[in-house]
Order: structure tokens, then C-alpha cells, then sequence
């Protein structure tokens, strides 16, 4: 047990703060419903943050942490799939990965462009395809997901098979969206406390009042504990521990959105305040997977059979 | 970062788990039920910790000049869990060595330690925490009993609530008002609980028998040495203490355990097979390991040597919502264990429900967090 972080980690990681600083905020005046930067993707391409797994003295948690770190940053980035996932399957996959369970192709794809590669996992096993402009039909232009989404309308004849485990692939999954939630659910939370802490109503910040420090603090304890657990279930590499830090993570994003957009009273409800690009995405991902119900299913498989 | 035993420490659990399964008695289980405060079980414990000091697993992990092995918070951590989810066979003892010991060698005179840690290093002491009072809860600052410098003595008058282990127990922690500077005019005292003028009384509770008491001081009167550290050091003595006890119970590591029976009832039963009961038993082990993983992040900053702040309440508070889940499943689907059918679900239920409230309440914690971990400004006063 060594829970703190190796000096490699604290090198990346501050690597990956230097990086990412200039986009630390969102640009001023803009108000994207799904913020993306394609300069910031290919500096993490080219630094090689995202193949951070496959090198032995770093590993499957300091892809995690990479992935946590990355969504803290208001621009939506294609890392937990593509750090976490494709490893496990052809690491020269083309990105962007979208990951997609088998016979579920009705739900809006993140990340989903010509030129992705869609993985699709289930029973049958692990296949994938490159999508072309044909399969795809663009989501409503103002659909609130904080990330790019699109539907796939038809899938290739062919595809190519995968010689890889789907349970396997479906726990690394699990694993990088946990991830990816802690990450979310701190820039949230710095979000809300810059806000609350700000804002003066009877004279005085709304952070001084009991009935919003208690549920933050709650917020707080379940954004440090998914934290945690998304962490482990990346180093045991246990399918249990999977299951249950991407519920956990799921359980906590339903809890936090809600309090959060209260919090922020009218501004929440505006463009002008970046909240809706950590929360949506939050909310986008209590669907994946199956949801808590079926992340539930899972670890109780998992734990007592 | 790395989420695995090592096998040094891996064969230190099953070493005590080893000892656990050959000095425990058969009826074991049933018999834990009593509480770990109540006249039987601390009977047995006075027997019990003598075979555990005996065994050099007591105290391993207090530093060698005091007598332990020097182990570190790791195997600390073992230690507590392992006991915890036995039933805690060392009854109210586990305070000595989580953190009387240690304060005593920190803040004890030469004649203090001389006299209080070798009948706690062979497992022969109980002490009470005396805290609490009627009007002093999460307030502790608040507390009124009174010690009086008086010809060499201090003259202690005042009344005591909850007090865990008070009927038994030999010498009380007593925290006392010598001055009305509200946190420095608070003493510690060490009072044998045989002096003249000690009137303990049970109150029933739902958390078992010898656990909540009233303690009345009237005119109880101890030497000037009694005094642990000097007038109105009180405060800084118990944050020293508290930071060891609030991480002291892996309450995280029974409840996982508790639910695991749960859940092996329901299969016995049959009734195992309802998506929605898997689903509800799922969230309650997340929760559980969840606050067990956030827990184990506080225990490496005590490996590291950082100070511990705030983020043990978040780790506690954790702890908390991961007992309340546990609790309400064991009710909610498996309602007989508390009646007869588990002595071990009715033991977890009945410390479980006290996770929030004991050491600290809950909301504290959400005061600490709001203030010290997020840095929200503070509500007015």
C-alpha cells in the first residue's frame, strides 16, 4: 500500500499543468454549449500523455490520474478511451475511440467524427471500425452534453475482430470513466466554491450558510472518495473494484449536478458560467455503461457471484 | 501510488488473524454481542489483551523506546482492522493503545508514565474519556466541571455524559475548567475512578450495555500531580489525541463485513436473486470501499509524516454515509439478523449506528471540511 504519488506521477502531472494552462479557463465571451480544442489534443498526442499506460514504470494509474487531471479542464478531451482502453486492444488505433456496447448503438456517441474509431464491445466479442460520414447523423445542434455527440445510424458489414477479453475491455472502460467523473466532479466543485464564495446575498457570501457548507461538504466527501476508489480499481486492475468505483462515481454525479446548479441559483442556468461543462458531461456519463443499475449488477456479480 | 499488501504486511493480518481464530472462544460471536463496554466482555478483554501483549500484538506499533515493535501506521491500520471486525475483542483497551499510550508518552511527567503505561502494556487497564457533559457535546469547549487549585489538590465538582466504559473503568481522562478562557482554561486531569466523590450511573442506550453513563464529581479531590500537561493545555493535548482516534476505528472494514452477511443470509434464503437487492448491496460496498480507500489516503500521510488536517474528517464523514447504507440494508432485507438470527449484524447495527455521533459528530466534520478543505469563509457568530 503507497498511496502517494511516485515522482514520475508528480512529473507528468505537472507537465500536464503547464500544458494545459492556457486553457485552464474557458475563452472569454464564449459560450459553447461543448468546448473542444484541437491544439490542446495534439500537444497531449505529442507529449505521448495519452500512451502513459503502456510504459512499465507508469502504468494503468498514472493513466488515471492523467485522465483525471485532463477533465478538470473545461475543454472536453477524448483521453479515458484512448489512455485507458486502447491499450488493451491495438494501441495504434486512430482517435478518437468511441466505446460502445453492443446492440446500444441508439445513444448520443461522444466523440463520434468521421475518422473515429468505434469500438464495439459485448458477448461477440471486441470489434471495431473507422466511422465514415454515411454512418453518422450529428446530434441536435444544441444539445446540452458538454461534448461533441453524434448517433451512429448504420454499422459497417465488416469490422475488424479484436482478439481481447470484452470483460476485460468493459473493466478498463469502467475504470476510465470513473476517472474521467473524478476529474469532472473536482472542476465542478472548484467551480461551485470559487462561485458561492463570491457571491453576496444578505451581505454576505452565500458560502457562509450552514444549509450550503454541510451539502457541499458532502459534495466534497463524495468527489474525494470517487477520487479514491477510481484510483484503486485502476492499480488492482480488479473487475469488483471496477464496477463499483464507476457506480460510486455515477451514484456521486447524480447527487452533485443537482446541488451545484442550485447552488449557482440563476447563473447556473446561463451560458456565461462554465458549471454546465463539468456538469452535463457528469450527467452525459451516469448513461454510460449501462448506468448505475447495471454497474450495480456488475460488482455484486463480481463480489458474491 | 500502489493499492496492494505487501507480503510483510500481509503475513502480520494473517498472523493476528491466526491468533484471533485460536484464543477466541466457540461462542465467540454470541458472546461479543454483550458490547465492548459491558461488565462481560470487559472481563474477558482483561484476559484477552494479556495473551495479545504476550503474543507482541498489543502495542507493535508504538516506537521501541516504549516498548513496541516500531511498526508503522500501515500495520497499525492492520492491526485496528482486524480487531474491529472480530468484535473488538480488546473492549475499551483498544483506547489505550490507539491513543492514551501515545499522548502519555508525549505530554506525561516522568511519574505519569511511571504509572500508567505498564498496566497498560499488559493489557490490565481500562480507562474512560471524561468529555462529554449535558451541555457540552459538540460544544466541548463549553464544558463546566470545575477543578479548583486548593493546598496542593485539585477539587474537581462537576457532572460527566455519556463517558463510555465509566463503570469500569480505573482511571478517567478528565477534561476540567480551571480558568473561563473558553478553550485555554480547559485542564486534563487523571483521576482514579476509585477516588471518593465519583458517583457513576448507567444510562440504557441502543448501543449496548456499559456504553453511555452519567458521572457526577462532587468535591473529588486528586493531588496537583494529577494534572496531565499544564493548566489550559487541554485543547492542544485532545486535538493530538482526537487525530489519533478519528482515524483510531476502521468502522469502514466491519460494515463491508457485515454486509457481506447480509448478503450470505439473503443467498441462504434465497432471496439473493431480485436485481434491485443486488444493486442496493453494490451501493452499500462501494460506499464501504470507497471510505475505506479515502481512509487509507489519510493513513499515508501519517507514513509520510504530514500532519493529518482536515481531510480525516472527509475520510470519517465517508466512513459515516458507508455505516448508514450498511445499516439500513441489513434492516431493510435481512430485518432478522437484529432480532436473534446474526449476533454479528445486531453487533455491527448497534456500532454502526453510532459512527456519526461518537468523536466527533458528523456535522462537525461538515464544518471542518467546509472550512479547512474547501476554505469556504466561516458563517458568522
Amino acid at each position: 500500500m503507497q498511496l502517494s504519488l511516485n515522482e514520475d506521477q508528480t512529473q507528468v502531472l505537472d507537465f500536464i499543468d503547464s500544458l494545459a494552462k492556457p486553457f485552464a479557463t474557458v475563452p472569454m465571451h464564449d459560450v459553447s454549449l461543448a468546448l473542444e480544442s484541437a491544439e490542446l489534443d495534439e500537444a497531449l498526442v505529442e507529449n505521448g500523455f495519452l500512451d502513459v499506460m503502456a510504459v512499465e514504470e507508469l502504468g494503468p494509474v498514472t493513466a488515471a490520474l492523467v485522465v483525471e487531471k485532463l477533465a478538470r479542464l473545461p475543454f472536453a478531451i477524448e483521453a479515458a478511451a484512448s489512455a485507458m482502453v486502447r491499450p488493451l486492444i491495438d494501441p495504434e488505433l486512430p482517435r478518437p475511440l468511441c466505446l460502445v456496447e453492443e446492440g446500444k448503438t441508439r445513444k448520443p456517441l461522444r466523440f463520434l467524427r468521421p475518422g473515429a474509431t468505434v469500438v464495439v464491445v459485448g458477448p461477440s466479442g471486441v470489434k471495431s471500425f473507422a466511422a465514415t460520414e454515411e454512418m453518422i447523423a450529428p446530434a441536435q445542434e444544441d444539445t446540452l452534453y458538454g461534448y461533441p455527440v453524434a448517433f451512429l445510424t448504420s454499422l459497417p458489414e465488416s469490422m475488424t475482430a479484436h482478439d481481447v477479453d470484452p470483460a476485460e475491455i468493459t473493466r478498463a472502460w469502467r475504470v476510465g470513466m470513473a476517472a474521467e467523473a473524478a476529474g469532472l466532479l473536482g472542476g465542478a466543485l472548484d467551480s461551485t466554491v470559487t462561485y458561492v464564495c463570491e457571491r453576496k446575498q444578505f451581505g454576505r457570501p452565500l458560502a457562509t450558510f450552514q444549509g450550503m457548507r454541510h451539502r457541499l461538504a458532502e459534495d466534497q466527501v463524495m468527489t474525494n472518495s470517487v477520487y479514491w476508489i477510481a484510483m484503486r480499481a485502476a492499480g488492482t486492475g480488479d473487475a469488483g473494484d471496477a464496477a463499483m468505483a464507476l457506480l460510486h462515481a455515477q451514484e456521486a454525479a447524480k447527487r452533485v449536478c443537482y446541488d451545484y446548479h442550485q447552488f449557482l441559483g440563476g447563473m447556473g442556468m446561463t451560458l456565461e458560467h462554465p458549471l454546465h461543462l463539468w456538469t452535463y458531461r457528469l450527467k452525459l456519463l451516469t448513461a454510460e455503461l449501462g448506468g448505475r443499475g447495471a454497474q450495480g449488477l456488475a460488482a455484486a456479480e463480481a463480489l458474491w457471484g | 501510488m500502489q493499492f496492494e499488501w505487501t507480503e510483510e504486511q500481509d503475513a502480520f493480518r494473517y498472523k493476528i488473524r491466526d491468533f484471533l481464530h485460536a484464543n477466541l472462544p466457540d461462542d465467540w460471536e454470541k458472546f461479543s454481542e454483550h458490547g465492548p463496554a459491558s461488565p462481560a466482555l470487559t472481563a474477558f478483554a482483561r484476559e484477552f489483551c494479556v495473551k495479545l501483549a504476550d503474543a507482541g500484538i498489543l502495542f507493535p506499533h508504538w516506537p521501541r523506546e516504549m516498548g513496541g515493535e516500531g511498526l508503522g501506521p500501515w500495520e497499525q491500520q492492520i492491526l485496528a482492522e482486524e480487531m474491529w471486525i472480530a468484535g473488538e475483542p480488546r473492549g475499551g483497551q483498544y483506547m489505550n493503545v490507539n491513543w492514551i499510550g501515545p499522548t502519555l508518552e508525549k505530554y506525561g511527567t516522568p511519574e505519569q508514565k511511571a504509572r500508567y503505561l505498564e498496566p497498560i502494556t499488559k493489557g490490565q487497564s481500562l480507562w474512560c474519556q471524561g468529555f462529554s457533559e449535558p451541555d457540552a457535546g459538540s460544544d466541548l469547549a463549553a464544558l463546566r466541571t470545575r477543578a479548583e487549585l486548593k493546598d496542593g489538590n485539585y477539587v474537581i465538582n462537576g457532572q460527566k455524559i455519556w463517558t463510555s466504559y465509566a463503570g469500569l473503568a480505573d482511571t478517567c481522562f478528565l477534561l476540567t475548567r480551571t480558568s473561563d478562557d473558553r478553550k485555554r482554561g480547559i485542564t486534563i486531569i487523571l483521576v482514579p475512578m476509585d477516588t471518593p466523590g465519583i458517583t457513576v450511573r448507567q444510562i440504557p442506550s441502543l448501543i449496548g450495555e456499559g456504553d453511555i453513563h452519567e458521572v457526577f464529581f462532587d468535591d473529588v479531590t486528586v493531588p496537583e500531580s494529577a494534572r496531565f500537561g499544564d493548566e489550559g493545555q487541554a485543547w492542544e493535548i485532545v486535538g493530538y489525541s482526537l487525530r489519533n482516534e478519528r482515524l483510531g476505528i476502521p468502522r469502514f472494514r466491519l460494515a463491508r463485513a457485515a454486509l457481506d452477511r447480509a448478503v450470505q443470509m439473503l443467498k441462504d434464503a434465497g432471496e439473493f436473486d431480485s436485481e434491485y437487492v443486488k444493486i442496493e448491496a453494490a451501493r452499500c460496498a462501494a460506499l464501504c470501499e470507497a471510505a475505506g480507500t479515502a481512509n487509507y489516503a489519510v493513513v499515508q500521510r501519517r507514513v509520510d509524516g504530514l500532519v493529518i488536517g482536515a481531510e480525516s474528517s472527509s475520510a470519517r464523514y465517508a466512513t459515516v454515509m458507508a455505516e448508514r447504507v450498511v445499516c439500513e440494508f441489513v434492516v431493510e432485507f435481512v430485518p432478522e439478523g437484529l432480532a436473534g438470527a446474526s449476533p454479528y449484524l445486531k453487533m455491527h447495527h448497534q456500532r454502526g449506528i453510532v459512527a456519526g455521533v461518537a468523536a466527533g459528530s458528523a456535522e462537525i466534520q461538515l464544518n471542518i471540511i467546509a472550512s479547512e478543505v474547501l476554505e469556504l469563509p466561516r458563517e458568522p457568530r
